[in-house]
């Protein structure tokens, strides 16, 4: 004669204020004993209404509101924009800003990946790590400085080309960092990659299978760490990608441990593509002559451009009414997609676990909430 | 049976007097004896605390210079005295007096954990004749009393009044309780060979050349070592064990309700126990206060427990947290079929009499 | 796994963080030790002047206003009877400002720069609204490169050149923006910005000029 347990669920609510540089999203977390049941995230806590506010600025006056898009990389905001109206208008940058922009680009993305390396380390409980990536990271944001003047929301890359050369210096300083960088990557992955309480932690933890990421609009590392080849910069390619030899990293299991690693390799790309760049950066004009910040006035239209962003798919899909301001500026953010996943396949397991998955998802709030 | 008590030698003298001194006045034995105890007991918490304080600066300047950075340098060269201005800043926080029926539980689980923490340190061998009371069941009585922190876990959970405490206070106490297992049976495994449980008598055995030490012992002394730092990590609540103490599992440990000098007894209290694992290996595994005759014994004892809690340390700083049930699981499912092997294996030894 | 394969990683990791207890900290003191700022990093907004004379460099041309997207930047340069503007009053507020560079971008004049400055934390929101007078003396001391003779020079090599043109390109080199109505003054309006009674007097008398202005414009 057995008696049956009464078991009563209960809520946690893992509020907005975090230990980790996630941002503020609400978690409401039904749980029964131990396990997750139910996740609810609760997000708007950062709303700032951007795009409505990019309906009153004119287009370069967006592309500072924009760099708080998605403010750990800010230069894909801005670019992403810049292409928008360029294929409104139909400008061809010069190649000098190409390069520009790939070179900061591929910076900015090497950075927001070495800043999930230290978020998710210090997520799961190793703290030093995270010292360790910043420390490359400055590296990279001095870079940002030295040619722009800003450290995180850059306003750099214009509609035509990009706004200011870069200094004289910039050249062999970005070559020694990604040397700096490329070899202290074997330093961080000898400390967590085969460490046997990280690989506990993460292999095997929170698959998610690629059907459900594909049907959900999941991109970026987080779809081809579950085996889908899917990159923007090789299937609808964008600025001089294909210039540059360079590969896609795809790794078939979809759990935290080659979420994690699939963001490294990509590092290693990166920098690949870095050498490229650096090495045939041709000399030239850095903006189309006839864009003017003032008086920029795009036909009127629409346009959507999407980029590879380290979160995924970034889009912005811009409407032009013939004014100098933009009619509807609608911005698309690969985290969106990636937090509405989540209680789909987070749920039953540990509260520890999802702290690994949620942070192996590398969700950024601003994205979510604009 | 307890033994005389002696001190360092420069201040035996002056303890001497001291006790002639009393029992010259005429005063009854009892009387006599309860004041140098009662001496010694506070000289000894006074090293200890001060230890203890000494112990969270190393602690923050080691996580700061593996971390590339400075630490704490304001207050005094390199920041020497920050602890000390910690504790003023504690002290003078505004203790929080939660909504609860059981206020005794709640207000005497930190001190369990301080009182619990010191109580140790009556058999720990400081160096040559350096013991508070050199009993014939030492290591036992160490093992006894720091269970009892296992008591102020629960309680400190259970008075809290709040069910994430509770849950955070259970976890603790499961984990301390697998963990004394695997620790003791490490233990054990060189008793064996010591053939008694006083302290001073495991110093005494390791006495000689540094390759009588039990940890060179091959092959159950590194063993017996790994197996007893891993779960003396365990007991100290410290990462990569730290569930409890850890800020990203939101269903937070036991010690969230209590605020000001009730949570800096529970803070000093850690460091205390960490300082008393290390001291528990130093003796066992490294020879105790042996050593060249040119460096007093104390300062040896002092200086290889500091560099076993700077293990202790860099393990905090270098790995990863493990989850509870992978905590447990490694425990009972590995640690503890290794340390019973180990210790089948010494008895072999020990029956053959292959050692030397 | 297998034990010892782990035992091994272990110790690897040990070893990377314990090599870094030889290396030096990366850090330094703040603030008895500073970085120094790269000369394009971009801090608070400063009023330039002549080297020379000393006085401002802006003509009140009013495109930095424009251009500031958060509205930081409120100019009173009211109109004399040759429709000329003459600069009265400059504020820039730095609670609102987003430090994008637009404004020193716009200018033609070298007339408003981004010094390298970072530390001007106050203790209330009125204390970041600072005025004419405020900026240009902060201004006095960052380092400029004047392009107003870089362009007068070039402007003399090019009519030295061409001399019929000469007209021509001369109004070409003044910068032509109609004065249209834009929605971030509005916005500036709209906010109703908390300040003290005297400014905020201010800010209301600057909008009603830039409302009669933008009339002006539209007629």
């Amino acid at each position: 004669m057995m008696a049956e347990l009464r078991t009563e669920e209960f809520i946690v609510n893992m509020g907005p204020h975090h230990p980790a540089t996630h941002g503020v999203c609400r978690l409401m977390l039904t749980m029964n004993g131990e396990k997750i049941v139910k996740i609810e995230p609760v997000i708007g806590y950062l709303h700032r209404a951007i795009e409505k506010i990019c309906e009153n600025r004119t287009y370069a006056q967006c592309i500072p509101i924009l760099d708080r898009f998605e403010y750990v990389t800010s230069m894909s905001c801005n670019y992403v924009f810049s292409l928008a109206a360029e294929r409104l208008a139909e400008i061809e940058v010069p190649e000098r800003a190409e390069y520009l922009r790939v070179i900061m680009l591929e910076l900015n993305r090497i950075a927001s990946h070495l800043l999930f390396y230290g978020v998710t380390a210090m997520d799961i409980g190793a703290y030093t790590p995270f010292l360790y990536g910043l420390r490359e990271r400055e590296l990279i944001i001095d870079l940002f400085e030295m040619t722009c003047g800003q450290r995180l929301t850059y306003n750099y890359i214009r509609v035509g080309g990009v706004s200011k050369d870069i200094p004289k210096q910039f050249v062999p300083q970005c070559r020694k960092a990604i040397k700096i960088i490329g070899e202290k990557l074997t330093d961080y992955t000898g400390l967590l990659n085969e460490n046997p309480i990280w690989l506990e932690r993460t292999k095997g933890i929170a698959v998610l299978p690629a059907d459900l990421a594909i049907a959900y609009g999941v991109s970026g590392p987080v779809l081809r760490a579950s085996g889908v080849q899917y990159d923007i910069r090789r299937n609808d390619p964008y600025c001089i990608y294909d210039r540059f030899d360079f590969e896609i990293p795809v790794r078939p299991n979809g759990d935290c441990f080659d979420r994690y690693m699939l963001r490294i390799d990509e590092i290693r790309q990166s920098i690949r593509i870095l050498s490229q760049a650096l090495d045939g950066l041709p000399e030239g004009e850095i903006r189309h002559k006839k864009v003017k910040d003032a008086t920029f006035k795009p036909p009127a239209g629409e346009a959507y451009a999407r980029i590879e962003n380290s979160r995924g798919e970034m889009g912005i899909y811009l409407v032009s009414d013939g004014s100098k301001k933009p009619l509807r500026v609608k911005t698309r953010g690969g985290s969106y997609n990636q937090l509405q996943v989540l209680p789909q396949y987070g749920t039953d397991m540990l509260i520890a676990d999802l702290v690994a998955n949620f942070a192996t998802l590398d969700v950024i709030m601003p994205e979510v909430d604009r | 049976m307890i033994g005389k008590p002696v001190l360092l030698a420069e201040l035996h003298g002056l303890f001497q007097w001291l006790h002639e001194k009393l029992q010259a006045t005429g005063l009854s034995q009892t009387w006599v004896d309860i004041i140098t105890y009662a001496t010694l007991g506070v000289i000894i918490f006074g090293v200890l605390s001060l230890i203890a304080l000494y112990l969270i600066w190393w602690e923050r300047k080691i996580s700061a210079h593996v971390q590339q950075r400075f630490g704490p340098m304001r207050h005094g060269w390199h920041g020497w005295y920050q602890t000390v201005m910690d504790a003023l800043k504690l002290l003078q926080k505004e203790d929080i007096r939660i909504v609860t029926r059981d206020k005794v539980v709640f207000f005497w689980a930190p001190v369990i954990c301080f009182v619990a923490a010191f109580l140790a340190y009556v058999v720990m061998p400081f160096g040559d004749r350096l013991i508070v009371a050199d009993l014939n069941i030492g290591i036992l009585y160490i093992m006894a009393v720091t269970t009892f922190t296992i008591i102020s876990l629960l309680m400190a959970g259970w008075g809290s009044n709040n069910k994430y405490a509770l849950l955070g206070g259970m976890r603790s106490a499961a984990q301390v309780v697998s963990y004394e297992v695997p620790m003791v049976a490490s233990i054990l495994t060189i008793i064996i060979f010591v053939g008694s449980l006083s302290m001073m008598d495991i110093v005494k055995a390791q006495s000689g050349l540094i390759f009588n030490w039990y940890v060179f012992r091959i092959p159950f002394g590194p063993i017996a070592f790994l197996t007893y730092i891993v779960a003396a990590t365990a007991e100290c609540n410290r990462t990569p064990f730290d569930i409890p103490e850890a800020e990203q599992e939101l269903v937070s440990g036991y010690n969230v309700e209590y605020s000001g000098m009730k949570f800096a007894m529970f803070f000093l209290a850690e460091f205390v126990n960490m300082f008393t694992v290390s001291a528990i290996a130093v003796t066992l595994f490294f020879g105790g206060w042996n050593g060249w005759d040119f460096i007093p014994s104390w300062i040896w004892f002092l200086g290889k427990t500091l560099i076993i809690v700077l293990l202790l340390m860099l393990f905090r700083w270098t790995y990863p947290r493990l989850r509870v049930d992978q905590l447990m699981e490694f425990a009972w499912k590995f640690l503890v079929p290794v340390t019973f092997a180990n210790l089948i294996v010494a008895g072999i030894f020990k029956y053959f009499g292959w050692y030397w | 796994m297998n034990p010892l394969k782990g035992i091994r990683e272990l110790v690897r990791g040990l070893q990377i963080t314990g090599k870094h207890l030889g290396r030096h900290a990366i850090t330094i003191q703040y603030p008895e030790q500073r970085w120094t700022m790269p000369e394009r990093s971009r801090g608070i907004v400063v009023l330039l002047s002549d080297k020379e004379t000393g006085e401002l460099n802006c003509t009140a041309c009013m495109l930095c206003e424009k251009a500031c997207p958060t509205a930081a930047i409120r100019i009173d340069a009211p109109r004399d009877e040759k429709k000329k503007r003459h600069l009265k009053q400059f504020i820039v507020d730095h609670g609102l400002c987003c430090f994008c560079g637009l404004c020193e971008e716009a200018c033609n004049f070298s007339a408003i720069k981004m010094a390298t400055k970072y530390e001007f934390s106050s203790e209330s929101k009125e204390d970041l609204v600072w005025d004419i007078k405020k900026l240009q003396e902060l201004g006095r001391d960052v380092p400029y490169v004047d392009t107003r003779k870089k362009k007068k020079e070039a402007a003399k090599a090019a009519a030295a050149k061409a001399a019929p043109p000469k007209p021509e390109k001369a109004e070409q080199e003044k910068p032509n923006f109609p004065p249209k109505p834009e929605s971030p003054s509005q916005a500036a309006e709209d906010n109703g910005r908390t300040t003290g009674a005297e400014k905020e007097q201010q800010s209301l008398q600057l909008g009603d000029e830039r409302r009669q202005d933008d009339k002006e414009g539209q007629s």
